[in-house]
């Protein structure tokens, strides 16, 4: 049988894409302005979330949206005061994040850490059509806002001073990317699993930069291998029978080495 | 109108007083230097200015406006101090510059050929319209420099606002940049610029500001080249006010 013969593998497929697609579009911004790690951190703040959820006997992944937003705000608030102590009160959320995630979720009823393993290194096979619909919804949305504000979030994340000397609502830009962080770290915690949520920001980034000279270049780029990555991932998982996370950020990291590859080629050619 | 009107600016940041008592007024047309030694608040100055650093006491008006209600931030463009251009994510010249007009295009339309146009002149004026489409990490640090530079002068600003426009820039680049700054006095544009030192700025400059230990110790006239510094072959400038002028080297060589 083939795999689109599946109704799950349809929606997880569609899933897929559009994660994909918004997972590096708002990458490339923490990239530029070097916290390529924040969608861990978020990812990590998350998990809390999930646990939450499922505390509360409420859907998981609206809890976690919940919590990552609330989460991305404080970190963006401790990097905007730019102290030093910035970077451990950061230590300090993603450890609390993790804990209490594995905390909450032992005194959630009939709730155990494998319930959370799910989440840690997603689970596309059990999308269900309204998981699908809010997946959906939220990508578009996160795509629409960096397609709308990409101008304004360029020169933000390019050069604050300058920008705030501009006129820009620096602040509201900022927590636009973080909550755009946030709602992408959920999102895409189904696909590849919280843990690696933040391969899948970064990894085709880092790989379209390799090839690339522009800003524009690069975040097309690294959306379109973003897409790619995540559909050969599922594919893969589906007849290697491996799990769709790893294999995605597997194939991205491949990706990574030939365009790396590619790139030191060219050099020595130029050299 | 005044381009900047401080009165009593006073910055405070970490517990210590960077400005005391502070007032200066710029008028449109006018080329400024702000010079002193370092640590005596000339960078904290020009980022009041800019409204960068809040005063913790007295006045600041904008093109006649309070700082907090001015918004026209079209008319003022800012060059910061930058040791090197960009983030982690590779960046055209053409994209830096062209992120200069950003207070002068709406969210809804994509960028005109007027915008273009500004965004190739202000690359003409700082001399890198052939390097428009590479990678700004790939150009040395004075080139990155003057790309800071063409930014600001993209937004086709009234006041230019500039923190060391000069350090670690090859001396071709300082001429070049000085030209640029010609054109835009030329045209009634103010400049307002830190200094460590003025190399091939002096000309331009009619009015120097010296600041020292916070407090602005005289306004008026650039210091004068002194003793064999005077040659034709020495172009720095002394702008100790404090403190006699020798021989001892000053600035960047």
């Amino acid at each position: 049988m083939s795999l689109l013969d599946y109704d799950f593998m349809q929606r997880a497929l569609i899933a897929a894409v559009l994660v994909g697609l918004a997972a590096p579009a708002i990458g490339t911004f923490l990239v530029q302005r070097r916290l390529s790690l924040m969608g861990d951190g978020i990812g990590h703040i998350a998990l809390t979330g999930v646990a939450l959820g499922f505390l509360l006997q409420t859907s998981p992944v609206l809890t976690a949206i919940v919590v990552a937003i609330l989460g991305a705000v404080a970190i963006e608030l401790v990097r905007e005061r730019g102290r030093a102590s910035g970077d451990v009160a950061l230590a300090l959320m993603f450890y609390g994040g993790i804990a209490g995630g594995a905390l909450l979720i032992t005194l959630s009823p009939g709730g155990t850490n494998t319930v959370l393993v799910g989440y840690l290194f997603g689970s596309l096979s059990n999308v269900t059509p309204t998981d699908l619909y809010v997946i959906a919804g939220l990508s578009v949305t996160v795509l629409g806002t960096v397609a709308l504000f990409a101008r304004e979030l360029f020169a933000v994340c390019q050069d604050e001073e300058v920008a705030r000397v501009s006129g820009l609502p620096v602040r509201f830009l900022n927590l636009l990317v973080a909550v755009g962080a946030a709602v992408t770290v959920t999102v895409a915690m189904r696909v590849v699993g919280l843990l690696l949520v933040s391969a899948l920001m970064v990894v085709p980034v880092a790989t379209t930069q390799q090839l690339t000279r522009s800003f524009r270049g690069t975040i097309v780029g690294a959306c379109l291998l973003g897409a790619l990555a995540s559909v050969g991932g599922l594919v893969l998982a589906f007849y290697a029978d491996t799990p769709p996370g790893a294999s995605t950020v597997v194939l991205a990291l491949g990706g990574f080495v030939v365009a790396a590859g590619i790139a030191s080629a060219r050099r020595a050619v130029a050299r | 109108m005044s381009v900047f009107d401080l009165a009593g600016g006073q910055v405070v940041l970490g517990g210590r007083r960077i400005l005391e008592d502070v007032t200066v007024r710029v008028e449109p047309g006018e080329f400024v230097a702000i010079l002193g030694d370092n640590g005596s608040g000339k960078t904290t100055l020009v980022r009041a200015l800019v409204g960068l650093v809040p005063l913790s006491a007295g006045t600041l008006s904008v093109y006649g406006e309070p700082l907090a209600r001015f918004r026209d931030w079209a008319r003022v463009g800012y060059v910061p101090q930058r040791l090197v251009v960009g983030g982690g994510v590779p960046t055209t010249v053409r994209e830096v510059v062209a992120s200069g007009r950003i207070a002068r295009v709406s969210r809804w339309r994509r960028l005109s050929r007027a915008d273009w146009a500004a965004v190739d002149h202000a690359l003409e004026d700082v001399g890198l319209v052939d390097r428009g489409h590479e990678s700004v990490a790939t150009l040395s640090g004075g080139q990155q420099q003057r790309v800071l530079i063409a930014r600001a002068l993209a937004g086709e600003p009234d006041v230019l606002v500039m923190d060391e426009p000069t350090a670690g820039v090859d001396a071709d680049s300082q001429d070049t940049l000085a030209g640029a700054l010609e054109h835009l006095s030329a045209a009634g544009g103010s400049v307002v610029l830190v200094a460590h030192e003025l190399g091939p700025l002096a000309g331009l400059i009619r009015r120097a500001v010296v600041l020292s230990h916070g407090h602005v110790v005289s306004d008026g006239p650039p210091p004068e080249p002194v003793g064999h510094h005077a040659g034709p072959e020495h172009k720095h400038v002394h702008p100790h006010a404090d403190q006699p002028v020798g021989d001892a080297g000053f600035g960047l060589p």
